[in-house]
C-alpha cells in the first residue's frame, strides 16, 4: 500500500505542504518549493495505468486510472506547478507556496480520479485550499471576495454530490467514465452542472473574474491554471459530444472577450479573458470528434502556458508598482523591457501567431467545427479570436507599457519571475515551431496540420485588419476607472436583500417585545406593586421577570442565528442535503 | 538596450505605419496565391473574406461592447460597497 501512495503524484504536493513551515525554518524553503514539482513533473512518466485501489465501505475508490487523455493533463499541470514555484520562490509565506500545494495535488487528484468518490474529495480540496489564495492577499476586498469564491464553489461541489447520488441510486455504479450524450438522466447533468461551474460557463462564471483579480500576485498565476483546466479535463472525460457544450462553449468565448475588452483592471481583463477561452475547450468537447477533443487538450496544454505568462507579466506590474488599472499605468517599457517581451510574447501566443502555440491549438477546435459543418460555431469562435487579439494582444500590454506616460517609475522584477516567465514564454515558442511535442501527447491521432498556406493567410489578415480596427479607435478604447456590472450582482444584490430579510423582521420583533416588556411589563409590575403590596413582592417579582426575560432571551437567540456566520449556513445546508439523500438512497 | 531600441522606434512611428500598411497588402495579396483545398463553406473561397471580417468583426465588437457598458453595464468602482 505504501508504494502505491507514492506512486501517486498529489502524494509528494501534500508532503511538500507539510513539510513547508519546517523547511521555512532551516532556511530550506525554496529548495522544497523547486524540487516537490520537479519531482512530480519528472515521475508522471512512469505511471503504472491503474493504481491505488481500495475498497471503502462497499465502494472501490480509484486514486489512480491514467490513459493518454489523463496524461497530457498531467503534464502540463505539473510543468505549470514548476512555473508557479518559480515565480513565487521570493515570497516568505509558507501558508500561500502551503495554499498553492494543496491546489495542485487537488487538481491532480481530480485528473487521476476513476471513480466519482475520489473526484469529489479532491474537487473540494481544490475550492478549499485555491479560497486561500484569494485571502492571502489580506486585503478587505479579497477576504470578501474570497468568501463569495467559495461559497460559490461549495454550492457547485454540493450540485455535483447532489449528481453523485442520484447517478449512484440510478446505475450503482461509481465509476466515472464517458456519459452518453443521448441516454443522460438528471442525474447526469447535475454532475455537469456541477463541472460547469468550474469551467465558469456562463451563467455561473462570475466567481472567476471576481475573484481571481484579487488574489495575490503568485496566486492568481496558479488559480489561472487549474480550476478551469480541470473542469475541462473532466467535462472530456464525462461528457464529449453534449450539444448544449458546444452552443454554451461558443458563447462563452464571446462573452467574455466581449467583458476583456471593456475591463479596466489589467487582471480582470485576463480573468474575462480565461472565460472567453475556455470556452473554445468547452465547445471542443461539446463538438465531440476524435479533432475536437485533441483540439480541446491542446487548447488546454496551450493555453495554461500563455495565461500563466500574462497573469505573471500583469502580477510583475502590481508587484512593482502596486498599480494594475490600465487607467493608471503606461508608459512602462523605458521601466520594465524585460516584463514588457514577455507579455507580449504571452500576448502573441494567445492571439494565434504563427510560430507560438495559440496558433497550433486554438485552430484546431476552430477547424473541427469546420469539418462538422458547424458554420455558426466556426464564425463564433473566429469572431472571439478577433476580440482575443484586441483585447489582449493589443490593448493590455499597449495600455500598460506603452500609451500615455503614467509617471509610474518601476524596476525590473526579480530573477526568479523572470525565470519562471522565461520558461512559460519558451514554451510558447517551442511548441509553435514543434507542434508535435504537444500533438503526441494528444488522446487520438492527429491528422492536422496547422502550417497550410491557407490558414497563414487567414490568420495574417484577421490579425493584421484587427490591428487596424484598434488604432482607428485607439482613443475610443482609452480606459476608464470603472467597474461593470455581470451577473455576480444577482448574489451580490441578492445577499443584501436576504440578509435585510432576515435581520429587519427579526430586529423589530426584538426592539417590539422589548418595547412591550419595558412599557407593559414594567407598567403592570408598577401597578400591580402599588394595588397590591401585601403581595409577596418575590414572587411577582420572579414570575414576571422570569417570563419576559425569557422571552428576550428567545429572541436574542433567534438573532444570533442571522450573524451571516458562512459557515454555518453551509454546515446547516449540507446537513440538510446529507439528510434528505440518505432518505433518498434507503427509500 | 531593449528600452532604447523600443524607443528608437517610437521615435519612427511613421516608417513603422507604413510598413504595417505593407503587411497588410501583404496579407491580401498572399489570400490570392494561397491554395484552398478544404473551404469549409462559401466565406472560404472568397479573397478578402477575412480581412473584411478581421476589421467588420473588431469595430463592431468596441462599438457594440463599449456602448452596452456605457448605456448599461458601467458602475463606479465601489459600486458594491455603497
Amino acid at each position: 500500500m505504501s508504494e502505491t501512495i507514492f506512486l501517486h503524484p498529489a502524494t509528494f504536493f501534500i508532503l511538500g505542504a507539510m513539510l513547508l513551515p519546517v523547511a521555512q525554518r532551516f532556511k530550506l524553503q525554496k529548495i522544497l518549493l523547486l524540487v516537490v514539482p520537479l519531482l512530480a513533473f519528472y515521475q508522471i512518466r512512469f505511471l503504472p495505468e491503474s493504481f491505488g485501489v481500495c475498497h471503502f465501505m462497499g465502494f472501490e475508490l480509484i486514486f489512480g486510472r491514467v490513459d493518454k487523455l489523463t496524461y497530457v493533463f498531467l503534464h502540463v499541470f505539473t510543468l505549470m506547478a514548476v512555473i508557479g514555484s518559480v515565480y513565487g520562490l521570493q515570497v516568505k509565506e509558507s501558508g500561500q507556496h502551503m495554499a498553492a500545494f494543496l491546489y495542485v495535488a487537488g487538481s491532480l487528484g481530480v485528473t487521476l480520479a476513476g471513480d466519482y468518490l475520489t473526484l469529489f474529495i479532491f474537487w473540494e480540496m481544490m475550492a478549499f485550499a485555491s479560497t486561500f489564495l484569494v485571502w492571502y492577499r489580506k486585503r478587505t476586498k479579497s477576504i470578501e471576495a474570497g468568501y463569495r469564491y467559495l461559497l460559490v464553489h461549495t454550492a457547485g461541489g454540493l450540485v455535483l454530490l447532489a449528481g453523485i447520488f442520484l447517478r449512484y441510486q440510478n446505475v450503482h455504479d461509481l465509476s466515472f467514465g464517458q456519459i452518453a450524450a443521448d441516454g443522460a438522466t438528471l442525474a447526469d447533468y447535475l454532475i455537469m452542472i456541477g463541472f460547469m461551474l468550474n469551467a465558469a460557463v456562463p451563467p455561473i462564471h462570475a466567481w472567476l473574474p471576481d475573484a481571481y483579480p484579487e488574489a495575490t500576485v503568485t496566486g492568481a498565476v496558479y488559480m489561472c491554471a487549474f480550476t478551469t483546466k480541470t473542469a475541462v479535463y473532466v467535462l472530456a472525460r464525462g461528457f464529449p459530444g453534449f450539444e448544449a457544450l458546444a452552443i454554451l462553449g461558443a458563447i462563452m468565448t464571446l462573452y467574455g472577450v466581449g467583458y476583456a475588452v471593456i475591463e479596466n483592471d489589467a487582471r480582470r481583463i485576463l480573468a474575462y479573458h480565461i472565460v472567453s477561452q475556455v470556452g473554445y475547450m468547452v465547445c471542443g468537447v461539446g463538438i465531440g470528434t476524435a479533432m475536437a477533443i485533441n483540439g480541446a487538450c491542446a487548447h488546454a496544454y496551450a493555453h495554461i502556458l500563455y495565461k500563466a505568462l500574462l497573469f505573471m507579466g500583469a502580477g510583475a506590474v502590481l508587484e512593482m508598482t502596486g498599480k494594475s488599472k490600465l487607467n493608471e499605468l503606461g508608459g512602462l517599457y523605458k521601466y520594465m523591457p524585460i516584463s514588457l517581451i514577455f507579455t507580449v510574447i504571452g500576448g502573441i501566443s494567445i492571439s494565434g501567431f504563427p510560430l507560438t502555440s495559440g496558433f497550433i491549438s486554438k485552430s484546431m477546435i476552430i477547424a473541427a467545427a469546420g469539418e462538422h459543418h458547424r458554420l455558426g460555431l466556426l464564425l463564433m469562435l473566429t469572431l472571439a479570436a478577433v476580440g482575443t487579439f484586441l483585447s489582449v494582444g493589443i490593448k493590455l500590454p499597449y495600455f500598460i507599457w506603452f500609451g500615455k506616460d503614467s509617471g509610474v517609475k518601476a524596476k525590473e522584477v526579480p530573477w526568479n519571475m523572470q525565470l519562471g516567465m522565461a520558461i512559460a514564454a519558451f514554451m510558447c515558442i517551442f511548441l509553435g515551431f514543434y507542434p508535435d511535442y504537444l500533438y503526441n501527447m494528444l488522446p487520438f491521432e492527429v491528422h492536422y496540420h496547422p502550417y497550410s498556406a491557407y490558414h497563414l493567410s487567414e490568420t495574417f489578415q484577421i490579425l493584421g485588419f484587427t490591428g487596424l480596427g484598434f488604432f482607428l479607435m485607439v482613443k475610443k478604447l482609452k480606459p476608464e476607472p470603472k467597474s461593470n456590472l455581470d451577473l455576480d450582482w444577482f448574489y451580490r444584490k441578492g445577499a443584501l436583500v436576504f440578509m435585510w430579510v432576515a435581520s429587519k423582521p427579526i430586529s423589530i420583533a426584538n426592539d417590539w417585545i422589548g418595547e412591550v416588556y419595558r412599557t407593559v411589563g414594567m407598567r403592570f409590575t408598577l401597578a400591580v406593586a402599588r394595588a397590591m403590596s401585601w403581595f409577596d413582592w418575590e414572587g411577582i417579582d420572579w414570575v414576571l421577570d422570569g417570563s419576559a426575560k425569557g422571552v428576550v432571551k428567545g429572541a436574542d437567540e433567534l438573532r444570533t442565528l442571522q450573524t451571516g456566520k458562512v459557515q454555518h449556513y453551509i454546515g446547516g445546508a449540507v446537513v440538510a442535503l446529507f439528510l434528505i439523500l440518505i432518505i433518498i438512497v434507503l427509500i | 538596450m531593449i528600452a532604447q531600441l523600443i524607443g528608437y522606434l517610437r521615435d519612427h512611428a511613421t516608417v513603422m505605419k507604413w510598413l504595417f500598411f505593407a503587411f497588410l497588402a501583404f496579407a491580401v495579396v498572399f489570400d490570392f496565391l494561397a491554395a484552398r483545398h478544404h473551404p469549409h463553406f462559401w466565406g472560404d473561397s472568397v479573397i478578402g473574406f477575412w480581412s473584411l471580417f478581421g476589421i467588420g468583426g473588431c469595430l463592431g465588437m468596441i462599438v457594440i461592447c463599449k456602448g452596452l457598458s456605457h448605456v448599461w453595464l458601467m458602475k463606479g468602482e465601489d459600486y458594491y460597497d455603497e
